[in-house]
């Protein structure tokens, strides 16, 4: 708070008024060149793995480079005032709304070919022909990865929140280790299923909805890894640490949409 | 010749079942395609009872689907089990 009203003596708003950046610019035509090119891939164009190659390379770097200067303004600029910190939590909470309705929206797709199978795949869920995975060996376990993943970061937090730095690292980084687990674990499910993406509704919608899930589940530990990152580096008070709590909203959502997959795909599609 | 033909043949379609209350009747022509060949499976060609689910698939199934099917079952790729 004292760095607040310090700064209240050179700016009299509490408002961020953000300088000019190159990298939304930046950023948006990445993520043009990373979806076209990711298109082409896909379908065998000529080039689209080199240019897919690219387009991670210039969003990855692109995003780095922006969050650095987040992080610039934010910590070390003192920018991110009470009134900014606000406006930051209703942008992110909108961010997770508007995710959630895009699992909805796959939920949908399975739900819609799931609930009254078509003749085509044998009028039955899952499709004639189909061998399910067991719901009870390794998704079960990754449930168990990702509630306890999800204990153990609000341990990290409340540590964090009391000024316990060992506790705040140590319990951050159990959540990205068990989380790395989840993660090889269902990519050791993906190269053991006995069905692919391509086997029917059953596999795409299986694939499309654990996939997306998957991918949310990477972005998330990276999200936390550099929450962790800036714990090491002090970069967080006790009283201010948004990027972290942020991290850890997202991480809760993740796993919450992990439980509805676990329950409606792995368990109820699975018989 | 016109009595002849209908005191020999009886015209009629497959009735209601409960099991499909919707117009849209492409299960219950499934259902009995799949039905029928379960039924011959287990009490062969001759067994007369089985001929009504042949009826009923022939009166609510488009040919061309009985077709593609007998297709399908000759290929092994029928998607669905016709062990009784």
């Amino acid at each position: 708070m004292n760095l607040e009203l310090l700064r209240l003596n050179l700016q009299f708003n509490p408002y961020h008024l953000v300088p000019q950046s190159p990298w939304p610019i930046l950023v948006s035509f990445s993520l043009l060149a990373y979806t076209q090119s990711g298109v082409m891939f896909m379908h065998g164009y000529p080039y689209g793995g080199a240019l897919l190659t690219l387009g991670f390379i210039l969003t990855t770097f692109g995003m780095v480079l922006w969050f650095r200067d987040i992080i610039k303004e934010a910590t070390f600029e003192g920018a991110h005032t009470t009134q900014v910190q606000n406006g930051l939590v209703i942008g992110f909470v909108l961010f997770i709304v508007s995710e959630a309705f895009a699992f909805l929206s796959i939920f949908w797709a399975f739900f819609h070919s799931a609930l009254s199978p078509a003749i085509e795949i044998g009028g039955c869920w899952p499709p004639q022909g189909i061998t399910a995975l067991n719901p009870f060996a390794i998704p079960l376990l990754n449930t168990i990865l990702l509630l306890s993943s999800g204990a153990f970061v609000t341990y990290g937090h409340h540590a964090l929140l009391q000024g316990n730095r060992k506790g705040a690292i140590s319990g951050t980084l159990i959540t990205v280790v068990l989380a790395i687990i989840f993660t090889a674990l269902q990519g050791y499910e993906y190269a053991q299923a006995p069905f692919t993406i391509a086997d029917s509704v059953f596999g795409s919608a299986f694939f499309c909805s654990t996939g997306l899930h998957g991918l949310h589940v990477i972005i998330g530990t990276l999200f936390i890894l550099v929450g962790l990152f800036r714990i090491i580096n002090y970069h967080f008070t006790t009283k201010h640490h948004l990027g972290y709590e942020a991290s850890i909203l997202y991480w809760h959502f993740v796993d919450v949409v992990w439980l509805f997959l676990f329950i409606a795909i792995y368990y109820w599609g699975s018989n | 010749m016109s009595e002849d033909l209908s005191s020999k043949y009886i015209l009629q379609t497959a009735g209601f079942d409960a099991r499909f209350p919707n117009t849209n009747q492409t299960r219950h022509c499934f259902q009995n395609y799949t039905d029928y060949f379960k039924c011959i499976a287990a009490k062969g060609e001759d067994f007369a009872p089985c001929k009504q689910f042949k009826r009923a698939y022939n009166s609510l199934c488009p040919n061309e689907w009985i077709a593609k099917w007998d297709d399908q079952r000759e290929n092994g790729n029928f998607p669905a089990s016709l062990e009784p």
